[in-house]
């Protein structure tokens, strides 16, 4: 019964998701990957948003009429996405949430007036068949490909059922859109070849389109250099983790292409 | 083997296990909250086992996701860490801080922890082959850091400062200006600090975040901060805790961390998990019921004043009040805060926890637990005040 009533919300969730994404026509990012999906879609944010500053009626009004929105809690499987989109909250395990959400939900696919003009979403894979839902909802514009590690010490199918799935998302990008790979992965790196989609790569390796050298840590967090189409910055960013600098660096393309 | 390196079952443990044996008793010894793991916690690792992802080893350090998790939590908290090389899952915060141990110390070496303080962090040394030091706290000043103190009692052999912050049993918040003062000490003479901030989340009259030494950047290379999701999202029972330090630590100690555990319940990192991303209404609740049960024991401590004296917490869920001199005689054949507890235990039928477990000057104090419900802690106090 659980399952049917589940299959139900989702149903109907994608359903107005679609509509909704048909009436507003934002231009999406996505962003997939094994880990550091989140980091890379703040940071892509934080950079649209300086880039594209809303209005000050708009920023009165608050993220849900915001020109650039993200998944809010990182919402981004086949029901988390719709809720990122339509920004609703989840109904958890209450049916009577889950109703009240997608009586919601048809309210802003048949009637919203206003909607963000850019979404960042991440899609989140973990197994084989995640993929293919969550490209029947959006259209993205642009991909990013974090990485495609285990968390598991033994060696299994499942990195390439990944894999695979993220060759559906590069496959998807059309022609005038841009997929952006994590250079320093050998499994994202062979991504390129499937896409008709103009690719940057980007990472600490040599080789990548737009790359990160000179890192060091310090009291006061990490510095680098930063290189991309000629142009070299040098940067310093207050948070530790090479994690971050790999976000920093994947959302100043996004930023320098849009 | 001197008597100083023997190591003994936890005398919390132990209170339990003798209060097990007596029918009717109340508890108020083992720290263990009254609720269930939340709802949205136990449904995940559900999940997490029907969709086959937990029958085998993860990572040693947990599984990426369970440390990106983390890793985003803390940078909430303003303390960043790479979750890739600086964070460990283990099974509980007495294993983090056991492989912490094992990783840094030499045989013999000292490592200084506040008196009273959590009573296994003195057979956790032991099993590194460390002495534990005891520091003195400040009864007269709520418990405080004396930092002269501290830096008298530290010699050639001092390795490390290992505390928890808000103290168990005390309940104290060690202030910002006291843990930069030890952070300072640190820097100075090479130590290395643990922080367990197990009871972080229950911080009470008050909405400010607990000031934590992870949020200094300063002494990121000394500092190894550790959480356990026991406490904070009643999870006692899944062993599943983390610590996060600097990547050159981190290395050294997730050798030992392999050779012990290979790596934490993965179960439990699902578990884990899904308390960080789902599960904070739930602690918030939690909270306000530890509040009022603080609130509700102190009362009735209040009704015994002729029996203890206490400071009032504000933290964790623990009070640790002074039994009176003239009562602790009467009591206590031999005059001691463990055959006070004995007493209590076996006449009353009250478990509480003596203080001379925590630590020397825990002498002449009992520790009691406001975790549990609060129809136990009104039994418990209805048998004391008989009793007394």
């Amino acid at each position: 019964m659980k399952s049917f009533f589940k299959k139900i919300v989702q149903f109907f969730l994608k359903l107005f998701t679609k509509i909704t994404l048909w009436r507003h026509k934002p231009y999406v990012i996505a962003v997939s990957g094994s880990t550091n999906k989140t980091t890379i879609k703040d940071y892509i944010l934080k950079f649209l948003r300086e880039k594209y500053p809303p209005s000050p009626r708009l920023r009165r009004a608050g993220g849900e009429y915001e020109n650039v929105r993200g998944n809010p809690k990182s919402y981004n499987t086949e029901i988390g996405l719709p809720l990122a989109i339509l920004y609703l909250e989840s109904g958890d395990s209450s049916a009577m949430k889950w109703l009240k959400v997608l009586t919601r939900a048809k309210m802003i696919a048949l009637f919203s007036r206003k909607f963000p003009k850019k979404l960042v979403l991440e899609l989140g894979v973990e197994e084989k068949g995640d993929m293919k839902p969550l490209l029947e909802m959006v259209s993205p514009k642009v991909a990013i490909i974090t990485n495609i590690e285990g968390s598991y010490t033994y060696s299994n199918s499942s990195l390439e059922q990944i894999f695979n799935e993220m060759k559906l998302l590069v496959e998807k990008i059309p022609e005038n859109g841009h997929v952006l790979l994590n250079w320093d992965d050998e499994r994202v790196k062979s991504l390129a070849e499937f896409a008709r989609a103009k690719v940057i790569t980007y990472g600490f390796s040599e080789g990548a389109d737009a790359r990160v050298k000179n890192l060091k840590t310090d009291a006061q967090g990490q510095t680098f250099d930063f290189e991309f189409g000629g142009e070299k910055e040098s940067v310093r960013i207050k948070k530790y983790g090479r994690h971050f600098v790999s976000a920093w660096m994947a959302a100043k393309v996004v930023k320098s292409i849009l | 083997m001197s008597d100083d390196k023997i190591i003994n079952l936890s005398p919390i443990k132990e209170m339990e296990l003798r209060a097990s044996r007596i029918p009717g008793v109340v508890s108020l010894a083992q720290g263990v909250p009254s609720f269930d793991t939340p709802e949205a916690v136990k449904r995940a690792a559900i999940e997490a086992i029907e969709r086959g992802k937990v029958a085998k080893y993860s990572l040693a350090p947990g599984t990426l996701e369970f440390r990106e998790t983390i890793a985003q939590n803390l940078e909430r908290e303003n303390k960043f860490f790479d979750f890739e090389s600086e964070i460990i899952a283990t099974a509980g915060s007495i294993e983090a801080i056991t492989a912490t141990l094992l990783a840094i110390l030499e045989p013999g070496d000292e490592v200084l922890i506040p008196d009273p303080t959590y009573t296994s962090y003195q057979a956790t040394i032991k099993v590194a082959r460390g002495a534990p030091v005891f520091v003195p706290l400040d009864e007269e000043n709520r418990w405080s850091f004396d930092i002269e103190k501290f830096e008298r009692l530290i010699t050639p052999r001092t390795k490390a400062f290992l505390f928890c912050n808000p103290n168990n049993p005390t309940g104290t918040i060690f202030t910002r200006n006291q843990l930069h003062a030890l952070a300072q000490l640190a820097i100075k003479h090479n130590l290395y600090i643990l922080s367990d901030e197990v009871y972080k989340d229950f911080v009470f009259d008050s909405d400010e975040r607990l000031y934590s030494l992870g949020e200094l950047r300063g002494i990121r290379d000394r500092l190894v901060y550790i959480f356990s999701f026991s406490k904070a999202y009643a999870m006692t029972g899944w062993r599943i805790a983390y610590l996060a330090t600097h990547q050159k630590l981190a290395k050294k100690i997730l050798a030992v961390h392999d050779a012990l555990v290979t790596c934490a319940p993965v179960v439990s990192q699902y578990a884990g998990m899904a308390a960080l991303e789902l599960a904070n209404e739930d602690v918030l609740k939690f909270k306000e019921y530890f509040q009022k049960r603080r609130d509700l024991t102190c009362k009735r401590l209040d009704k015994l004043s002729h029996v203890f004296e206490y400071q009032k917490p504000d933290s964790s869920y623990f009070v640790f009040p002074k039994i009176k001199d003239g009562i602790l005689k009467k009591v206590a054949s031999d005059g001691g805060s463990w055959e006070f507890a004995i007493q209590l235990l076996e006449k009353a039928k009250v478990a509480t926890v003596p203080g001379v477990a925590f630590g020397p000057s825990g002498e002449n104090h009992i520790r009691m637990c406001f975790g549990r419900s609060e129809e136990d802690i009104n039994i418990a106090f209805d048998r004391l005040e008989k009793f007394f």
